[in-house]
Formats: C-alpha cells, structure tokens, sequence
C-alpha cells in the first residue's frame, strides 16, 4: 500500500495550518535558516551535495554540483532565480507550494541564496498564477516587516533582497536562459550555451536558476540530520521525496509527495484510485507532456529518475497524465503538438516549422485523410526536430510524437483516408 | 596559434574563438545563415551543423554541433562532408523551404540568395510539404529598404544590426512559433543611413533595396572593387553595373576601413556614375565669346599659343583644384604649375570637417568632408586654408593663365568674379558648372569609375578604384589631360599610365615615400608619413 511520505507537504497536509509567517514558524519554520547563519556556505554547499538532491524542475541535474559550478571571484554579484514559471502541460506542483505553503519555499530561497553568496534573489511566477503572486507578495512583505529579509536577518550580517517577478505567458520562459532574458526585459528567447548562467546569466553575472520545488527541499535538507534523512527516501541517485502531479482518468486526481521508490502501478491504482469508471488503462505520460509515452503493460516500474530513463522515457517534472482506453490517442496527440506549435519562440529553424508542420499533418489525419506515408512524414518531422535545435523544447515537441507513433500506429489507422 | 582539424586539414584559431569563424577565415565553407562575423551569434538557423569526431579529449559529442556556437578546442576534429552532416543540412534546408514562398523568378535576391544557393547544394530537390505556406505580406520598412516577409527564413540578422550595428532599435521580432515575424517597432519606417547594409546581409529575398529593385537581375551584373568618393571615408565598394550603366553600389569588406558597411548616401552616390545631360561630352574652346567644340588637338594648340603669347611669370599662374580629383591628378597639376611655370600657386578649398564619436562605429563612416581625397590634397602640400584667406591674397595680384580642376570654391562667387577677368582660364571637369561659362578652354574629364586613380581617405590610407565602365567617347581621364598639357608645353617628362604617375609621385612626394602601387592591392595601404592636422573636429558624441 503506497502512501504519502510527508516533507514539502508536512505543513499543507495539516487542516489547521495557518500559512503566515506566524504560522510558519510556530510549524518549526525558519531553524533551518538559523542554523545555516551558522554555517559557512561552502559547508551548505556540500550538504546539499550530499544528500543528492536532482533539480525537481524536469532535467533532474544536482543541485549542489548546479552551485558549485557558479563563477567565483569575478567581481560581479551572483544571482539566484527561483523558476516559478510553471508551464509544463500536467504540472501543478510549484503552484501548491506557493499558494499554501510560501515560507517553505521563501525560506529554501534564502538558504540557497546564503550558500551561493546571493544578495538579491528572484522569483520569476508564472503570469498567469495571480493567486500565488498575490500570496507570494505577501509573504515577502511579511518577511521584509519581521526583518528576515534586508540587512541583516538573524543577526547574520548577511543581507538579501527578493523580488517577485510575474511572466508574461510564454511556456518558453520556463527554459532557464529564456527565462533570464525575459527577466532582463528582452524577449523570452533561449541562448545559445555556452556560457551557462552559472558563468554568465542574469546581466551577463554568475546565475543559478532553481526550481521551486528544489528550493522548498532545501529547509529540510539542512535541519539537522536532514541531508541524510532526505537520501533515505529513495534508491540510489534518486532521493528525497518528490511532488508528483496526477491527473488525467483516475478516480483521485491531485499533488502528492511520493518517495521516488514507488511504482507507477501503485501511484495509479493505490494513490490515484484506478482508473475512472471502471475502465482499463491505455497509457501514461509520465513527466509532463514533453515525455514520450508509456502503454498500460509498461506501468510497473519505480516512479524516479533512473528507472523511468532505463526505459526510454523520463520523469520529468513528475507530471502524471493517465489516459484510459476510450482516449483518442491522434486527439491527444494533436493537442500536445498544437501546444508546442503555440509556445515555440520561433527563433531556431527546426523548432519553429517543424511543430507547425507537424500539427498540420495531425490535423490532416484527424480530417480523415491519413496514409501510412503521412505517418512516416510525421515521424521524421518529429525526428528531424530532435536533437537539432537550440533549446531543448525541439526535443519536447518531438519526442512525443516519435513515442505516441512509435507505440500506437494502429490509432493513426483508424485516420486514413478510405478511398 | 593552436590548431584543432577540420576534414582532415588542420586550421588556426585564435584563442576562444569558434569553430565557423576559424574556418570561414582559413577561406573554408561551412554553409550558414545566421551567422555574420560582424554580429553576436544566435545560433539558430542550424544550417552550420558539423560532426565533432573528437572534441579535443578523445570522446566524439554527442550530436551534430552549430559550428558557429562551437568553441574550438587544441586538437579538436570536426567532419563537415559526412553523412550525418550532409543528412542534418538536408533537413534544415527542408524546415527553411516549408514556408518559403519560391518565388525566385520574380525576387531580387535570385542569384545572389544564399538560401537558392545552398538548397541547390544541400538541400534534398523535394519538399514533402502539401498545405498552404504561411503568408505575412509586404511591408514598407524604411525609407532605402522594403520586405517581402513571406521570404523571410527569420535568422534575425537584420534585428541584431539595428540592435548592435547602429544601435537604433527600430526593428524587431514580432510574434511566436512559425508565426514570428520581424518588422519595425510601432509600423514606424526606420530612418537610420545605413539600411542599405540591411539588405546586403539579408540572407534571402526579404529585405531589398527600393533603389535596385526591380532594375536588372544580379547575375547580369559585372562588378569592379572601387571605393566610394561620397566622403572623406573611402568605404570601400563594388560598382556593379551591365551594359555601361551602373545599377548599384555595394559595400566591399575592409576590416580597416569600413568593415561591412556603407551608408546609404553613398550607395547613391551610383546615381551619378550614369548621369549623361550635364556631363561635358567633348573638348570645348571659347571662339567669338561662345563655347563651341573643337578637337583634342585644337584645344592644346589653342591653349600652347595662349600660354606663349602671354608669357605669364610665375606669380601671374594659378591652379584651382577640389579635393575630389585623385592622387595622381594632384600631382599632376602641380608639377604642370612647377614645370611650365615655375609656380606653386596651387589652391584647394580646405574647410575644417567632422565626423560624429559614437559608440556604434558605424556612425563614424560619415563624415562631413564629402570629397574623397582631401587627405592627398593636404599630403601634397597643396595650399589652401579654411577661409581662403591665402587665395585672396593671391588673386589680388594680376593673373594671365589660371587652370581649375573639378569644381573648386563653387560657392565663392568672388573669387569667380576676379577670376573672370582672367586672360586664359583652362577648365577641366566631368560635369559642366560655373567655371565652364567663364572658362575659355574647356576640356573634359572622366569619371571616377571611369578611370583609374588612388585616393587618400580620412585615415591617410591610399585607396586605388578599378574601370567599371566606359566612358563618353571623346573625353580623357584627368590626368592623362595634363600630362599631355605637360608635354604640349614643352616638358620631357612623359607619362602613359596611372602608375607610372604613382611612381614619380613617391619619387617626388615626401608624405608618399615608401609606398608602391602594387602594395596598395584591394585594401590600400596607410601613409607612413602622416600630415598630422588634417582639420578634422569630432561632432557631438551620438549615442
């Protein structure tokens, strides 16, 4: 019987949790800070190193290995940017954290920004996410008025300034450098790497982008005994407990906090309550829309990292999208195309006509003029698209449509065109 | 310099440089779109793919590469020509042609479009796009340019010029996915000077020239390397031109001159390389008070009879000369003046001159000074001063024989009116004007793209220009004229073309010395004795 293992949540899954900074701190809030103050940031460094924690933000890169590739001494001020910009299709984990729980996250962000030498951190919300700005501004304002933010918090000496900083609504913004770009006020549109914002990032000084939810491990990874805690709760190289978004067909749809030594089979049936209505499952995405697909037989496999790559897809932003057997799989598809032809920035050749072209031959099949020559098309636009393109949202839009043509060719049959 | 190898052959780079900027140096190809060598790299045509085999450490990358974006590395090896390459370009060109309207026949670029070219080369001569391309529509961008956006393969070039080039901002992209588009901000036409340049790194059709289009298919254009005579800058250009006209200027790179660039007064500068009505089509003489046209012969017989009939002693000699004729030409009248007069009364007009100090070289392309060799003129020692003052002086005294060369002081009708009085005044000139009707020997001149000649720019580098086309039947370059005057006045000194000229001229010429005509090459070659004033001022710092 799988069930919930309580870190980020611990404070949400309470009733009775009052989300102000008074609440938070009565729930323990704010030790971790305390007893960071105490640290030298190398040593924060090195914990987090320690306890093996992966970027929560899809790529699933250490965190603390992210920092120590930081730029030091080069007499620019570092940077720390906090990517609330949630946008992937399927995920709403970060929007939790900030909506109920916003000091977890804050206080995460100010832990890091002490350990990579920060003094001004970002938080670049979503646009579209006016509740959790809301929430978010004030929570910040909270801060500012108990002295925890500004100079000298704690009696530490150190000083650090947040802003929050809402997006403007492009999916695009969520891919870090995009995301710098769109922060200094130009257009939201990847750059080329190298140099990696580590080196040269939010105007052109050293720069670490974290996910929310990264950060809102970073409070208990520091407690005490934390770092070791946080190790146990997954097989090797995966640890930590992660926020996974279910949605799609099942009967209880919603974020949990899962350890990553949970089978996929246990997330759908046990935690998500089966499949709705009773009927059979067909498929998952597995980590946002961007993953490639897996069919009901390949569902029995732990829910991390290492086990989803093992067979050719990934976890992603953790992001669960069930579907059950009366899905028209061309529809899904579309949808999943037209929203990559939608957000691409249209700055790199493979990306920009590739996603279009490759929604118009969708749209095709779905007007009833399919052929197997369309379908071998389709699948070498979306080949074409993978690997070639600047940013990684080529290899997003392309891989599922490789894996969904891969996996169920015998959905696009039902499409052509009966003459 | 460190060396990685590219196919096999190795190529020096410069430390931190890339990989397609080595290779384009070493005069290798790698195709490309984006790219420019002036710009920052965006990488995102993904045209230059290559496949690194060994990234300097043993291990292969794990993809195909964009060489622009690739640093080159101490024994790096990249493969340009192998399947994976070829199979990767063959699959961008096919993504660039998906809403390319193919339009070639009735577009401009055709035959100088890199996008025609490369998709002749890589590309695959199928597209298996069937639905109907994306359609943006033209759109009146600027005062020298237009844009056929259906055309555009959005490689942002032109964004990043207004952005790092001249600094103006007017333009950019507009829109997302396959719907970005680039235009100007606010449907404002741009109005900067060098738009021109906008049209020339345009990798396709999209942006054109107003002036050009339409007017003659590129591939029928034969051009010559000259440079620009628009100002004291000496950009360097290719005239391009068929059939005896001139359709174009283009900018020719000279990293130390004018880089890429040339501003757009200057590409109209074309205008008057085909102007006929005003131009002097043969040798003119005064005969009962009206010009009539008479032969080469007559016009030197006339002129030789004059000059002995009056005798004139030195200080009754004077030569007028703007700072538009040529090095050579110069020199010529000088020692025309020292020769068979013994004079050195030779005056050019030499008002102070600027140039604005911007952070955007660009801008400093333009000066205020807007002869050519102004810089050869001071070289030579030819008087002048800025309010004339020494000229003056110099006419206030009695004058039999007065030559002038191009059209000097036109502005100074004072001096036209002492001038007038004179007993022999030999005019030579490309256009008629003022010092024709008071002239009593006409005689006609060429065209600096019609003759051969080096020029002095701002920096006292010498420039030399190339015949573009040919000029009116019955008219002589300059300084053939006075070395032919030379030898009807009786000197030895005989002179068949323009180097042998140059030669004399370093013989002779201390600010010259050290320099020969054949070092000055396509991209010249800079004095190594300086004039240290040249008059100039800095205008206002620009933005």
């Amino acid at each position: 019987m799988a069930e919930e293992t309580l870190v980020l949540f611990k404070n949400i899954r309470n009733p009775k949790y009052d989300k102000s900074l008074a609440g938070y701190k009565r729930s323990g809030g704010f030790k971790s800070l305390k007893k960071v103050f105490g640290m030298k940031p190398e040593e924060v460094v090195q914990e987090v190193k320690e306890s093996g924690l992966r970027g929560r933000g899809g790529a699933g890169f250490p965190t603390g290995l992210k920092w120590s590739f930081m730029a030091k001494g080069t007499g620019k001020p570092s940077y720390l940017i906090a990517n609330a910009d949630e946008s992937e299709p399927g995920t709403c984990k970060d929007r939790e954290l900030m909506l109920k729980d916003p000091h977890l996250f804050l206080e995460g962000l100010m832990i890091s920004s002490y350990a990579i030498g920060c003094h001004h951190a970002y938080v670049y919300v979503r646009g579209e996410f006016f509740p959790a700005i809301k929430t978010l501004n004030a929570a910040v304002g909270e801060l500012y008025a108990d002295g925890l933010l500004g100079t000298n918090p704690l009696g530490s000496g150190f000083k650090l300034d947040i802003t929050i900083h809402t997006g403007a609504g492009a999916y695009i913004c969520g891919e870090e450098s995009a995301l710098l770009d769109s922060l200094e006020g130009k257009r939201g549109q990847p750059r080329v790497k190298p140099p990696f914002p580590a080196v040269s990032g939010f105007n052109g000084c050293p720069t670490s982008v974290n996910n929310v939810e990264t950060l809102a491990c970073i409070p208990f990874i520091l407690s005490d005994g934390g770092a070791e805690a946080f190790k146990s709760f997954g097989p090797q190289n995966n640890s930590g407990t992660h926020l996974v978004s279910l949605s799609g067909h099942v009967n209880c749809p919603g974020v949990y906090e899962l350890r990553m030594d949970v089978s996929m089979k246990d997330i759908i049936y046990d935690i998500g309550g089966g499949i709705r209505d009773g009927k059979k499952l067909k498929g998952v995405i597995p980590g946002g829309s961007s993953s490639p697909v897996m069919k009901a037989d390949e569902v029995d496999v732990l829910y991390n990292f290492d086990d989803l790559a093992k067979i050719g897809t990934m976890l992603g932003s953790a992001a669960m999208m069930v579907f059950d057997e009366g899905t028209d799989i061309v529809k899904l598809l579309h949808r999943i195309t037209r929203f990559y032809a939608h957000e691409s920035c249209g700055q790199c050749t493979p990306c920009r006509e590739g996603t279009h072209w490759s929604s118009q031959i969708i749209q095709d099949f779905l007007r009833g003029n399919g052929s197997d020559e369309k379908l071998k098309r389709l699948y070498r636009v979306g080949g074409n698209m993978l690997g070639t393109t600047l940013c990684a949202l080529g290899d997003a839009a392309a891989m599922p449509i490789q894996s969904f043509v891969n996996k169920f060719p015998e959905e696009f049959r039902k499409y052509y065109a009966t003459l | 310099m460190p060396f990685f190898q590219i196919d096999g052959e190795p190529v020096e780079y410069e430390p931190g440089e890339k990989v397609l900027s080595a290779v384009l140096r070493s005069g290798k190809i790698i195709p490309h779109y984006c790219y420019h060598p002036g710009m920052s790299v965006v990488a995102t045509c993904r045209m230059c793919l290559v496949d690194v085999i060994d990234m300097g450490n043993g291990r292969p990358a794990p993809k195909l590469q964009t060489a622009c974006s690739l640093d080159a590395m101490e024994g790096m090896k990249v493969e340009t020509l192998n399947q994976k390459v070829e199979e990767g370009q063959k699959l961008v060109n096919e993504f660039l042609l998906v809403n390319h309207p193919l339009d070639c026949p009735v577009c401009d670029q055709s035959g100088e479009c890199i996008l025609q070219d490369y998709s002749f080369k890589y590309g695959s001569g199928k597209s298996e796009m069937d639905y109907s391309k994306r359609v943006n529509g033209w759109r009146d961008i600027g005062t020298f340019v237009a844009m056929e956006r259906n055309r555009c393969i959005q490689c942002s070039r032109c964004d990043r010029f207004t952005r790092e080039i001249t600094g103006t901002n007017e333009f950019g992209m507009f829109n997302r996915g396959h719907e970005l588009t680039l235009d100007t901000y606010a449907d404002r036409p741009m109005t900067n000077k060098f738009q021109g340049n906008m049209a020339d790194i345009c990798p396709v059709g999209a942006i054109t020239e107003k002036e050009f289009r339409f007017k003659r298919r590129v591939w029928k254009l034969k051009k010559n390397y000259s440079i620009c005579t628009g100002c004291s800058s000496g950009c360097n250009v290719t005239i391009e031109h068929d059939r005896n006209e001139v359709f174009r200027l283009k900018p020719h790179e000279n990293q130390n001159v004018n880089k890429w660039w040339l501003c757009d007064e200057g590409r109209l500068t074309y205008r008057m390389m085909n102007e006929r009505k005003t131009r002097i089509p043969r040798p003119l003489g005064r005969v009962e008070g009206n010009l009539e046209g008479v032969s080469w012969e007559e016009a030197y017989g006339a002129i030789v009879k004059r000059v002995k009939e009056l005798k004139p002693f030195p200080h009754e000699v004077l030569a007028l000369t703007d700072t538009r004729a040529s090095n050579e030409e110069l020199f010529l009248l000088q020692k025309l003046l020292k020769e068979g007069f013994s004079s050195d009364n030779i005056f050019c007009p030499l008002p102070k001159w600027g140039q604005s100090e911007s952070d955007f070289f660009i801008n400093t392309l333009i000066t205020t000074d807007k002869t050519p060799n102004r810089a050869g003129a001071l070289a030579l020692k030819i008087k002048g001063d800025e309010k004339n003052a020494k000229l003056k002086k110099v006419i206030e005294g009695e004058l039999k024989v007065v030559f002038i060369l191009g059209n000097p002081f036109e502005a100074e009708s004072e001096i036209k009116e002492i001038i007038k009085r004179t007993q022999l005044v030999v005019h030579l000139g490309v256009f008629h004007n003022s010092w024709g009707e008071i002239a009593d020997v006409v005689l006609p001149g060429q065209y600096y793209s019609e003759k051969e000649g080096t020029y002095t720019n701002k920096h006292q580098r010498v420039q030399s220009t190339e015949i573009a086309i040919q000029a009116l039947r019955r008219t002589r370059p300059e300084w053939q004229i006075l070395a032919e005057l030379l030898q009807s006045l009786g000197q030895t000194s005989c002179f068949d073309s323009v180097p042998q000229v140059f030669a004399a001229m370093v013989q002779e010429a201390k600010a010259f010395s050290g320099v020969s005509f054949d070092e000055i090459g396509s991209l010249g070659i800079e004095l190594k004795n300086k004039t240290k004033d040249t008059g100039m001022k800095v205008l206002v710092k620009q933005a």
